[in-house]
């Protein structure tokens, strides 16, 4: 198995995977975000379904895939920014596929930020919109009532947030699965109605006006302009929830593949042995949370400064429940599937508008299919590898 | 001249479950590198003492000692730090991981990364992790060259006899000073039990400082201890020497095999 394999240089053919596979996915994507007729986001959607059928059938094929990614790393990276740089240049001026693809990435951040818990740990969050939505308020009302710069609001939002993560750890700490999963929602269903009910929060109403951030003298307001060519403005979100969806990305790896990984692992998989392993169960669980919060809020602050206007109706509890089905259709503890999941369950729904009325049936229906399909979820979790061994 | 104090002492160890008595009133002491057996029916509250040991209950009454410091009532994590390691009557392995990070994490009180420098000294933390993988493969390889050899297969999947070895490994991550053994050949057959003697008389001959305390049921392997065998029965502790005299004492006897077959 791949795992086991022994580190050797990349070969050509490895190259050639990797490179195919990364122009395949960007072409994939950009066909499904730019189609207009159904036709082709259904013939889309059952070739996304072959292959994950014929990955599901033929493990081997999976597995030289990754081996070719785990042996070309600097292809693959060269080559996957360089085509996400220039994704935004290749919509055609489609400021809606732009939009789209922005929502995506700032649920893939969510998404990454929720499998800290459910992922890593199995920690049944609900509470994750409610986090978002901590950061969304907390950096417009920065923004708004004293005037704070964009840029000086991120680090603050996620702070707060943080802050509420550890206080929703800390009741949660004496519960478990089911009645943990209740906790979460309860405290998502709160600071919905405070956010609601509070004068200072804009009420039902919301905020509006939150000003676009800037960057030297450049405003996310306005369209870029490269050599001639002209992308919409939502390409400034794209690259700023790009860079954040490349921050979690770090993270979640950098934490993955160290101790604190194993020891969330380790609680996962039975909390009465990693306690006996020396592990501390409540810090590492609080931990989860914090970590959890502290992306989130990242991710709200730039929705709030995007769409310039927030509501309570933004941060449901609908909203962390639609996390939650990113990261297991996804694949749990898969940072690739994660964001795949995120992706996926963004653009279905509107994808689908075609199906009017019976699109939330559609979205239903392809989910259950692909999880029959993958029923460890589209890229589930892979054994670490130890590069010394 | 005062006798050094013994690397674990109990002192009236007692666990009340509301109106059951599950341990009561139990002493026991353990020098180091030494072996002690615990026997005894079931439900006789043996895993209960294990328990109480390693943290998992806070007794009712008594005290728990290791090398002279009183760990009684400490959180588990911290009676492990201290060097207690254990393994489970039914194996409570990291199914979903593979074997070698099941024995990476039982160094989790041997390592130091934190979630800071995870993120922001990853050069250190992978540094630290590459360590630990190559401390567990020596250890694996110890314990079991079979083992070693699907190091990167998921716990999960292996067979009874290799999930016990790899418990063991774990166990021996820590770098305990003691390991207590829950049952280890529950579940196994003769064959896997004198496999499995052979395997702990190796690890004890290669750390002979360790001390041990291995709650069986196999005669078999009991005798094949060295040291003292305690008997507890009804939560209360009714014998205690080596194996020889202890199977002879009517007590013990009308214990295991029940009052009638004794007087029969």
């Amino acid at each position: 198995m791949a795992a086991a394999a022994p580190a050797r240089a990349a070969t050509l053919a490895d190259r050639a995977i990797v490179a195919a596979g990364e122009a395949g996915g960007a072409l994939i994507l950009g066909l499904f975000l730019l189609a207009e007729d159904w036709r082709l986001i259904t013939a889309v959607l059952v070739l996304c379904g072959a292959g994950f059928a014929l990955l599901e059938l033929r493990p081997a094929i999976e597995e030289r895939i990754v081996a070719a990614f785990r042996r070309a790393p600097a292809t693959a990276l060269v080559l996957g920014a360089a085509i996400v740089l220039a994704y935004p240049f290749g919509m055609q001026g489609n400021s809606y596929a732009l939009h789209l693809l922005v929502i995506a990435l700032l649920y893939a951040v969510l998404a990454l930020a929720l499998n800290f818990q459910l992922g890593s740990a199995n920690i049944p969050n609900f509470a994750t919109g409610a986090s978002y939505g901590i950061g969304a308020y907390a950096s417009a009302l920065l923004a708004l009532e004293f005037g704070v710069s964009f840029w000086l609001t991120l680090p603050v939002a996620a702070a707060v947030a943080t802050v509420f993560g550890f206080l929703l750890g800390f009741p949660s700490m004496r519960t478990r699965d089911t009645y943990l999963a209740l906790v979460t929602i309860a405290f998502g269903i709160v600071v919905h109605q405070l956010l609601n009910n509070f004068d200072w929060t804009g009420g039902p109403n919301g905020l509006v006006g939150i000003p676009a951030p800037s960057i030297l003298g450049h405003s996310f307001a306005r369209p870029i302009v490269i050599l001639g060519q002209r992308v919409p403005a939502q390409a400034n979100f794209y690259y700023l929830a790009l860079a954040l969806v490349a921050l979690a990305i770090l993270a979640a790896r950098r934490l993955h593949n160290s101790r604190v990984g194993l020891a969330w692992n380790a609680l996962r998989g039975d909390e009465l042995a990693a306690r006996c392993q020396g592990i501390d169960v409540v810090w590492y669980k609080m931990l989860a949370f914090a970590v959890d919060a502290f992306l989130a809020a990242f991710a709200g602050s730039v929705y709030a400064a995007y769409v310039s206007y927030i509501s309570p109706d933004n941060f449901t509890f609908l909203v962390s429940v639609t996390i939650m089905t990113m990261v297991i259709v996804g694949g749990m503890d898969n940072s690739f599937g994660v964001i795949v999941g995120a992706f996926l369950l963004t653009l279905l729904p509107e994808k689908l508008r075609i199906f009017s009325d019976y699109r939330l049936l559609f979205v239903g229906v392809v989910v259950i299919l692909f999880l029959v399909l993958r029923p460890q979820g589209l890229f589930p979790q892979r054994p670490r590898s130890y590069g010394a061994s | 001249m005062a006798a050094p104090s013994p690397l674990l002492e109990t002192r009236g160890l007692t666990m009340r479950f509301g109106g059951l008595v599950a341990v009561r009133g139990i002493d026991l002491a353990l020098g180091s590198g030494e072996v002690l057996a615990v026997i005894g029916p079931n439900g006789a509250g043996k895993s209960t003492l294990f328990n109480l040991v390693s943290g998992l209950y806070r007794p009712s009454a008594g005290t728990v000692h290791l090398a002279g410091e009183d760990i009684t009532g400490l959180p588990a994590h911290r009676i492990a730090a201290r060097g207690i390691a254990r393994t489970f009557q039914t194996s409570r392995l990291f199914g979903d991981l593979t074997v070698i990070d099941n024995v990476i994490i039982g160094m989790h009180a041997r390592t130091r990364t934190g979630v800071l420098d995870a993120l922001f000294r990853p050069r250190r933390a992978r540094a630290e992790l590459a360590a630990a993988a190559e401390r567990a493969e020596a250890l694996l390889g110890l314990v079991s060259p079979d083992l070693l050899a699907r190091r990167h297969t998921l716990a999960g999947t292996l067979p009874q006899a290799d999930r016990r070895r790899l418990e063991l490994a774990r166990a021996l991550a820590s770098g305990p000073r003691l390991i207590m053994l829950d049952e280890p050949s529950s579940g196994m057959d003769d064959r896997d039990t004198d496999a499995l003697v052979e395997d702990i008389a190796m690890t004890m001959a290669e750390r002979p400082g360790l001390s041990y305390i291995i709650i069986e049921h196999d005669m078999r392997l009991v005798a094949a201890l060295p040291g003292q065998v305690v008997v507890i029965d009804y939560g209360e502790k009714i014998a205690e020497g080596p194996f020889a005299e202890i199977r002879r004492l009517p007590r013990v006897q009308e214990a295991y095999l029940g009052h009638k077959a004794t007087h029969a």
